[in-house]
């Protein structure tokens, strides 16, 4: 594929249309339901509940985004500090913690000084997060996998926490519509901790993965799989598959991975029934105390900082788990004082993001490949499957629960190589064969790992901050060990050569998985939300992203989080059919 | 580290701030690189001097063959720019590092690095160049567990920088081999018939 040296002058004129912030009647129009967030969950909200025929506004806090901004294919040398500019170093100095944080990309970001939280001193929490059309899923991970009911019934083998009220079978069908509407590309493996979707074919294996996964399979009998990730490789849904070009977090011209601003939020608008207003920063769900129902929502308007509000007869909140639960929490009433929905005392709390550190690197020295400076970039690398803690292997005597690994193997350019002159220049073309995993594990589901308004910090629009307080435990601490371990028994199986393993845990927020603080649950006591996301408190309140998780998983979140929007808003149709709202 | 960090970012944010939006220079198109190749250009963090050891020193590491050297691609012009927005510290390591190999250059041969003849210049830098192992003639144990040589660091440090420097040019890129193109795909992967164990 040809394209000019920045590739714009290909960007095909797909912008969105969005409602130019904003005509009087936007605001004064009566919606049926207000959805709080454009990313990837609530990008599917707005999609299934305004193709059932309801009226949506759907609020996005950024401003929107265009594929003329896109810079996969803009040379770091045409970057001023080629990605070490002193502007991201002063606005971002949390947000450049995420890999994906760049000095090509960095406004999609939140500005940190705008937008404070707050730690214990000793609980550091790195908080990823973008404010634009689409949110994270701009930038996302893009690996997506289905939980099985060894995660939904964890409790019941081992005893720790609570199951989930909703079982595989119920979540399966709503994994199979998100699935075959995004494309997800992967490969059927026919393992119980990892169900199989529905796919498009998978990304291929390098020599280096495929020796790695058959001497997995011969030594441990343990899976490893290709990334099932939501990136096209063929023509789908109108979207041209991979081009191979590589940093997907840079934008996609031919929109081949998913974002939600190119796909669900697009089909949403295209229905006549959804209006998308951005620079919408939600502060609150306003309450109808008579009734005991939400009527709306009140938002701070981004560049003119003016207060508006929004009515409408359900208001669905999918900000992200500890936005939306930052928005509960500042919806308090003289009936809901700790937070609205949050009768039970549990909004905010069992806060949890995977845990990563763990896993090793090597080096296949036999593998005389030679790195190319033209190469097709994989977008996308390699999973391998949970094999600690499952009915087939039994307890293990260290820990609960499990990891799964991430990885690749790929000739690289060694600039690492000894000496100088002209030798130099010719031992870094010819590389190393490198080969490494690293685990995402686990992270249990504990009352003490939360968050809270703090009550002396608010954002540059006045709204009150958090305070975020979660540390990984002793369990996540010994998983990630094993995960040390284990890798490097691995790649030493396979014959690699110069491990080296890390068995450390690094801070919570690293994984840019946080789930869990609006628990789902059938007991109003004991939960925030219902099954259907619904709040037990207000019934026309609904959490639908990764608040509602009872327990992680090891999993990437993402695609159950869009399957858990999705079911949920069905529901919500369905008592909008009934005229329960 | 973000513990202190975070509560430190409290104090220091004004509801006056201006509200960020809108785009990055790279999303905007601009080209970043000109300030590079601006004809008038001039140091702004090193001096005239450290400048000309900072090219000759570059040169050696990464030296014009049948393809361009470290020279030719600005080398010392990125790293002077880089350098301009690092924390101090850093600052003061390179620049620490810089005056190492003169004082060497110095002790040897009574003249600064930038000076030297190009033989001279590889014989002061090759030993630093290299990974140290124990004596092969006694394999003492205490020639294992020798200090770090402060020569290595310092040559460490800048050679990284400099290779940093250069494969991060268009230069250094179509050293590698990048033919001007941003998609080769799609991936084949693996192409052999057999297994691979």
């Amino acid at each position: 594929m040809a394209s000019s040296p920045t590739g714009r002058t290909r960007v095909a004129s797909t912008a969105l249309r969005t409602h130019k912030f904003m005509a009087q009647d936007v605001l004064q129009q009566s919606y049926d339901v207000i959805v709080v967030g454009s990313g990837a969950t609530g990008g599917w909200a707005a999609k299934r509940l305004s193709e059932a025929g309801l009226k949506v506004a759907l609020l996005e806090a950024g401003r929107a985004v265009t594929a003329r901004e896109f810079t996969e294919h803009l040379p770091s040398y045409k970057l001023k500090y080629r990605n070490h500019s002193p502007e991201v170093m002063r606005t971002r100095p949390i947000q450049r913690q995420c890999y994906a944080c760049m000095e090509y990309n960095y406004e999609w970001f939140v500005n940190d000084l705008e937008n404070p939280y707050s730690t214990p001193a000793d609980k550091p929490f790195t908080w990823q997060r973008l404010r634009v059309l689409g949110g994270r899923s701009l930038v996302w991970g893009r690996h997506s996998y289905r939980l099985s009911d060894v995660d939904f019934k964890a409790a019941s083998r081992d005893g720790y926490d609570v199951d989930w009220p909703i079982s595989y079978a119920d979540l399966a069908p709503y994994y199979d519509i998100v699935e075959r509407y995004v494309g997800i590309s992967g490969a059927a493996e026919k393992n119980e901790m990892l169900p199989d979707g529905q796919y498009l074919p998978p990304m291929k294996m390098s020599c280096g993965e495929v020796r790695l996964r058959e001497s997995m399979q011969r030594h441990f009998g343990r899976t490893l799989t290709m990334g099932r990730v939501a990136i096209l490789t063929e023509p789908h849904n109108g979207r041209a598959p991979c081009h191979y070009c590589g940093p997907c977090e840079r934008g996609c011209m031919t929109f081949s991975y998913f974002s939600s601003p190119f796909t669900t939020v697009k089909d949403a608008v295209k229905t006549g029934n959804c209006t998308l207003i951005t620079d919408a920063i939600v502060s609150h769900v306003d309450m109808d105390t008579g009734s005991n129902k939400a009527q709306g929502v009140t938002f701070v308007q981004r560049t003119t900082k003016e207060t508006k509000q929004l009515r409408a007869r359900a208001v669905v909140v999918s900000a992200q788990a500890l936005e939306s639960t930052r928005i509960l929490l500042n919806s308090a009433t003289r009936e809901y004082p700790k937070g609205l929905g949050n009768s039970s005392g549990l909004l905010g709390h069992y806060l949890m993001d995977h845990v990563v550190g763990g896993g090793a690197s090597g080096t296949f020295d036999d593998l005389k490949v030679l790195p190319s400076g033209n190469p097709p970039h994989r977008p996308t690398g390699i999973y391998v499957v949970r094999f600690r803690n499952t009915p087939a292997t039994g307890k293990h005597p260290n820990f609960i629960r499990g990891y799964g690994f991430q990885g690749d193997s790929m000739p690289v350019f060694n600039f690492n190589a000894p000496g100088i002159g002209a030798e130099y220049k010719k031992a870094v073309k010819l590389g190393t064969y490198n080969v490494s995993l690293g685990a995402f594990g686990e992270s249990l589901a504990n009352f003490d790992n939360f968050c809270e308004i703090d009550p002396n910090l608010k954002d540059a629009w006045g709204i009150p901050a958090l305070r975020i307080s979660m540390a990984h435990g002793k369990n996540e601490a010994a998983m990630m060990r094993d995960a040390g371990v284990t890798a490097a028994e691995m790649l030493e199986a396979s014959g690699a050569q110069n491990i080296r393993l890390t068995t450390g845990t690094e801070m919570p927020g690293m994984a840019i998985h946080e789930v869990g603080t609006a628990r789902m649950g059938n007991d109003p006591k004991k939960s925030v939300l219902n099954p259907f996301c619904q709040s037990h408190d207000v019934s026309n309140l609904l959490v639908t992203d990764g608040s509602c998780f009872v327990s992680s998983a090891c999993q990437n979140p993402t695609l159950t989080m869009m399957a858990i929007a999705v079911r949920a808003c069905d529901h919500l149709v369905e008592r909008f059919r009934r005229n329960e709202v | 580290m973000l513990a202190v960090a975070t509560p430190a970012l409290g104090p220091a944010f004004s509801l006056a701030q201006a509200i960020s939006s809108g785009l990055t220079p790279a999303a905007r198109g601009e080209d970043g690189s000109t300030v590079l190749t601006d004809p008038n250009w001039k140091p702004i963090f090193v001096d005239n001097e450290q400048n000309e050891t900072l090219i000759a020193l570059s040169e050696v590491i990464i030296p014009t063959t049948d393809t361009p050297g470290a020279k030719e691609a600005l080398v010392n012009r990125y790293l002077d720019l880089l350098l301009s927005v690092q924390p101090a510290e850093f600052q003061r390591q390179f620049l620490d590092a810089l005056a190492f190999i003169d004082s060497e250059s110095h002790k040897q041969f009574g003249d600064g690095f930038r000076k030297l003849s190009h033989d001279n210049q590889v014989w002061l830098l090759t030993p630093w160049a290299f990974a140290r192992q124990p004596s092969h003639w006694t394999a003492r144990g205490e020639t294992g567990t020798e200090p770090p040589d402060l020569g290595e660091q310092h040559f460490e440090m800048l050679k990284s920088l400099i290779a940093v420097a250069y494969y991060g040019s268009e230069i250094g890129e179509k050293e590698l081999g990048w033919d001007g193109e941003f998609t080769h795909g799609p991936y084949e992967g693996c192409q052999h018939s057999a297994t691979h164990t």
